[in-house]
């Protein structure tokens, strides 16, 4: 299928494999840098499996309170932090993430445009919840229907 | 997918943190040109259709992060590539010289041997560090496209793209699908003689 957004970027298996493998190594000899956890992060959010993007999330959200003072990594956590929160529909806390980016560098285009992004999903999304439940309605009203006719013609 | 686009195409951005990259694209997607642009963080995204020589082409745009923290990833977008634009910033001597760089981790990651490259010089409008003879030179020594840009005065911008796409059309092997085979293509236009680029 055709990526048509940012959030439509799936990483490859292999790359999720070898970041992951990384950061375990790492992980066993006692200290993970901030670059192999960012690395493996920035794999994880890109999965195509809820799991790994939570997964991902926690290690930004560690990473930013480890570099609260570097604006430019900052950055970075909350934009991937805002990425994979609307990859698993989480659209009010992606964009609190992308809304705090924004704050920090309201002129940024990158950001502007995952903030549309953002907004856009969430819009299509909640008509797609309004159009299940209007057929859930209809679909609810006709059985009724048809009970309260059966009703009455069992009546007769 | 859309009957009438022939084809989606897979064009990266790659090259030195502040050459343009991200202008570029702007200045060809939205026609739009920020003097501030910030740095791109890890990889960015754009789509946008295009016309060449009577074919509906659509385009998934990857502009690249240059900076140095983001470089271990990075090369992992230019798989499938099957166009790709490396940027230096003729005001920025060093920008050029690392090209040499970025075009060998190209070769090396790119998963398509035969991928359109393209050499953009970018900001003509500035005070030169890099003549026109050199970035041609380069450009015939890797056997790509060459092209001079700015994209504060949009100049080239758009017939770098265009031509870019025609010669990736032009190589059926880089994007046609066997089922594809019977789709019938409407180069006509064959005599590329443009005076702005070349080919080398």
């Amino acid at each position: 299928m055709d990526v048509e957004d940012v959030l439509g970027d799936v990483v490859t298996m292999e790359d999720l494999k070898k970041f992951e493998k990384e950061y375990h190594n790492q992980l066993t000899t006692g200290t993970v840098s901030q670059e192999t956890k960012f690395h493996y992060a920035w794999c994880l959010v890109r999965s195509n499996y809820p799991a790994d993007i939570r997964k991902g999330l926690i290690l930004l959200e560690q990473l930013i309170k480890h570099e609260a003072s570097d604006d430019d990594a900052k950055r970075n956590y909350l934009y991937y932090l805002a990425l994979g929160n609307s990859r698993i529909k989480e659209y009010s806390t992606a964009l609190q993430f992308i809304k705090a980016f924004l704050h920090m560098q309201p002129e940024n285009i990158q950001a502007q445009n995952l903030l549309a992004t953002i907004q856009k999903k969430m819009e299509s999304d909640a008509h797609k919840g309004m159009a299940v439940a209007g057929a859930l309605a209809l679909g609810l009203s006709a059985v009724v229907g048809i009970g309260f006719a059966l009703s009455k013609s069992l009546k007769k | 997918m859309d009957p009438s686009v022939l084809t989606t195409l897979k064009i990266l951005l790659i090259g030195q943190s502040g050459v343009g990259k991200s202008c570029l694209l702007c200045r060809f997607t939205d026609d739009t040109f920020n003097v501030d642009n910030a740095v791109t963080i890890g990889v960015d995204f754009k789509m946008r259709k295009i016309t060449v020589d009577n074919n509906n082409i659509k385009l998934a745009l990857w502009d690249t992060a240059g900076q140095e923290r983001f470089r271990t990833l990075t090369p992992n977008y230019y798989r499938d590539g099957q166009g790709a634009v490396l940027v230096y910033d003729v005001s920025n001597r060093d920008s050029f010289t690392c090209l040499e760089t970025w075009i060998n981790e190209l070769n090396r990651y790119s998963t398509k041997s035969n991928i359109i490259k393209m050499v953009v010089g970018n900001k003509i409008d500035k005070e030169r560090q890099v003549t026109r003879e050199e970035g041609i030179a380069f450009a015939r020594r890797h056997q790509t496209l060459f092209i001079e840009t700015s994209a504060k005065t949009k100049e080239g911008v758009y017939m770098a793209f265009e031509e870019l796409v025609r010669k990736i059309i032009n190589t059926p092997s880089l994007w046609e699908k066997l089922e594809d085979a019977n789709v019938v293509r409407c180069n006509d236009d064959h005599s590329v003689s443009e005076q702005k680029y070349c080919y080398c």
